[in-house]
């Protein structure tokens, strides 16, 4: 029987183009702190997962695991069909690059470049920068007006959308992001949801993003909540 | 998009990128200040050294010479391969006679030689030749000879005779004699100090050997010697043999010369030559050592300014990380910055190093010295060298940077 045919590979291979995230047994300790314990998920390709719980429940150190920024302590760990054990520092790093978006809660733009030079420093890492890409990135986030100006003179909102324009100016399959409203006011963070909202229409990304807000989470079509490490309740949404 | 990187992060960060050029250029300029005279201190310290004597001997060969050298060869030494580097010579023409003065008399040594003797070479720069000028060291009291009947006379010898200068003595040799009036008296420290020294023409009158001189001194300026120049040119292939006539080792000057005086045979004085050539040494290792300690120090400064400035941009290293960037494309950032940085320190660095080894030229040898061709390169290069060394352990921290930890919440 060819390999092919092999009802449980055939399976699996199946499985792993369904979901664009697995987990068996995932495991971060850091010395003896057990941030997250063995934790089997499954993650559809399209799905926008929220992933709530209280400071120190694990939710970070998934999404760093799950975006190829940090290494598992045990289990396995497969993204979009990658297996993230396998890789090597310079093998995550072409995995992050071509494969995520990440948006931070506190931004982290690098603060002597203007706001299309950030969208086009991933364009760099990436393949090669593309000035008219990056202002368009940042014209469909609303911010045509904005795209010479540094971080140091916008707004919380007006960084988190150049955030956003870098995360999804090399066209990601996976967007992570971390409390990506977490330092913005409920109009602000509203409108960042609503853009994510019609990116997401538009591209057909992947979202994983970590949260406190429970109306944030709202925006998902799934939530999980994680306790002290583990996965304790799932909730569909739509 | 990486120069715009570079471009931004160092109008962002001008007093780091400034500290980290200042270390570079100091080190460049160091290097090049003392790489620039090192050449130069050789050659000027070979000339001051040429003021403790002679460093070959030019005498008759036992099988050619019968004796005497000729005197009308003399001009030649000014025309041989290595006649720049000559810097004087003085022939000698040595008799036994005996000295009287003053009622007292005694068997003594004249030396006939040149004191200070116009010398007309056809197709050379005319120049001035004998003692006064390869023994500088020479205290007259009195004046030098300026006549043919004028002498100069050994301290010791002149003691015993009891003459002073603006005194009488006669030398007499086989019922000739000759009378001069005692111009100094010579103190060298040396066995000079027990003879006559009269004018070359007249002691060859005296002695009936006209045109005939007994040895000549030769001040040169010579290389260090080394394993290669301590070799026998007889056992030397063509190509050494070549490299080593072309090469300015006092035993290859000593044949040049040796090839003009007929039935002579020139040999190195060693223990000046030697002397000299462990002083030049020493020196050139001194200025070496000097100048590897101060890019040394050049390097470690601009390690520490890297240092700091890494710990500063750890969050601007981690995203970049976290957005994709490898070790690579991280390095290429930061070793394009160190390479900006360096060639502007390395050409400010030459354009300081140049004024300095000028200064310290003036101020040592009272001259100024031409700055070589490959000065420059060696300053960019001195200045790459720095930068490079001084960024290793910066940007193995840069590398290690873990985007996790430092982007943190």
């Amino acid at each position: 029987m060819s390999s092919a045919f092999c009802p449980v590979k055939r399976e699996r291979l199946l499985r792993m183009a369904e979901n664009i995230i697995e987990t068996n047994g995932l495991t971060r300790n850091y010395g003896d702190i057990c941030a997250l314990k063995p934790l089997d998920l499954q993650i559809p390709e399209g799905e926008w997962l929220s992933v709530m719980g209280h400071s120190g429940s694990g939710k970070s150190t998934l999404m760093n695991l799950v975006g190829g920024l940090d290494r598992p302590s045990a289990g396995s760990l497969q993204v979009g069909g990658k297996d993230l054990l396998a890789l090597n520092e310079d093998g995550l790093a072409r995995f992050r690059r071509e494969f995520v978006g990440i948006i931070f809660q506190q931004h982290h733009l690098v603060p002597y470049l203007t706001a299309v030079e950030n969208v086009m420093m991933a364009q760099y890492f990436h393949s090669v920068p593309d000035e008219a890409e990056a202002r368009h990135a940042l014209e469909r986030v609303g911010l045509g007006h904005r795209l010479k100006n540094r971080p140091g003179e916008l707004s919380g909102g007006e960084q988190q959308r150049v955030c956003i324009a870098r995360a999804i100016i090399n066209s990601p399959k996976l967007l992570l992001g971390d409390e990506p409203t977490g330092n913005l006011d409920h109009k602000s963070t509203v409108m960042v949801m609503e853009l994510l909202k019609e990116l997401r229409a538009e591209e057909r990304f992947t979202v994983v993003m970590v949260t406190h807000n429970q109306e944030v989470a709202g925006w998902g079509d799934r939530t999980i909540y994680l306790d002290d490490g583990v996965l304790v309740r799932e909730e569909r949404m739509r | 998009m990486l120069f715009r990187i570079l471009k931004n992060s160092f109008l962002k960060r001008p007093k780091s990128v400034f500290l980290v050029f200042l270390s570079i250029a100091m080190g460049a300029a160091v290097a090049t200040a003392f790489l620039g005279i090192a050449g130069e201190i050789s050659h000027k310290m070979a000339l001051e050294l040429r003021s403790y004597g002679a460093n070959i001997l030019l005498e008759p060969s036992a099988v050619e010479g019968g004796g005497f050298l000729r005197e009308e060869d003399l001009p030649k030494i000014k025309t041989v391969f290595w006649k720049y580097n000559i810097t004087g010579f003085t022939p000698y023409l040595f008799g036994i006679t005996e000295f009287s003065a003053g009622g007292k008399k005694e068997r003594g040594v004249i030396a006939g030689t040149w004191f200070a003797k116009q010398l007309e070479v056809p197709g050379e720069e005319a120049s001035v030749q004998g003692i006064k000028g390869i023994a500088p060291w020479w205290e007259v009291q009195g004046r030098w000879p300026e006549n043919a009947d004028e002498a100069i006379i050994g301290a010791a010898l002149a003691k015993r005779l009891k003459i002073v200068p603006g005194g009488e003595v006669s030398a007499l040799l086989k019922g000739r004699s000759q009378n001069f009036h005692v111009a100094g008296v010579v103190t060298t420290g040396g066995y000079e100090e027990e003879q006559l020294f009269a004018p070359l023409v007249t002691v060859q009158s005296l002695l009936q050997q006209q045109g005939k001189v007994s040895r000549v001194q030769v001040s040169a300026l010579t290389v260090p010697m080394d394993d290669f120049g301590k070799k026998d040119p007889a056992t030397m292939t063509k190509d050494e043999y070549e490299k080593w006539y072309c090469t300015a080792y006092v035993t290859s000057v000593a044949k040049n010369v040796e090839e003009v005086m007929a039935g002579s045979r020139a040999k190195p004085i060693w223990q000046i030559a030697s002397a000299e050539g462990a002083l030049l040494k020493k020196l050139n290792s001194v200025m070496l050592f000097l100048t590897i300690l101060a890019l040394g120090a050049s390097a470690a400064s601009v390690s520490t300014s890297l240092m700091a400035s890494m710990a500063e941009r750890s969050p601007e290293i981690a995203l970049m990380k976290a957005v994709g960037a490898d070790r690579f494309q991280i390095s290429s950032i930061f070793i394009g910055e160190t390479l900006i940085i360096s060639v502007a320190g390395g050409i400010i660095g030459y354009l300081l190093g140049n004024q300095l080894a000028q200064v310290i030229s003036r101020s040592v040898f009272n001259s100024t010295i031409a700055s070589p061709l490959w000065l420059f390169p060696t300053a960019i290069i001195s200045a790459l060298v720095v930068a490079i060394a001084g960024s290793i352990a910066p940007l193995r921290r840069a590398l290690l940077v873990e985007p996790v930890r430092v982007l943190k919440g």
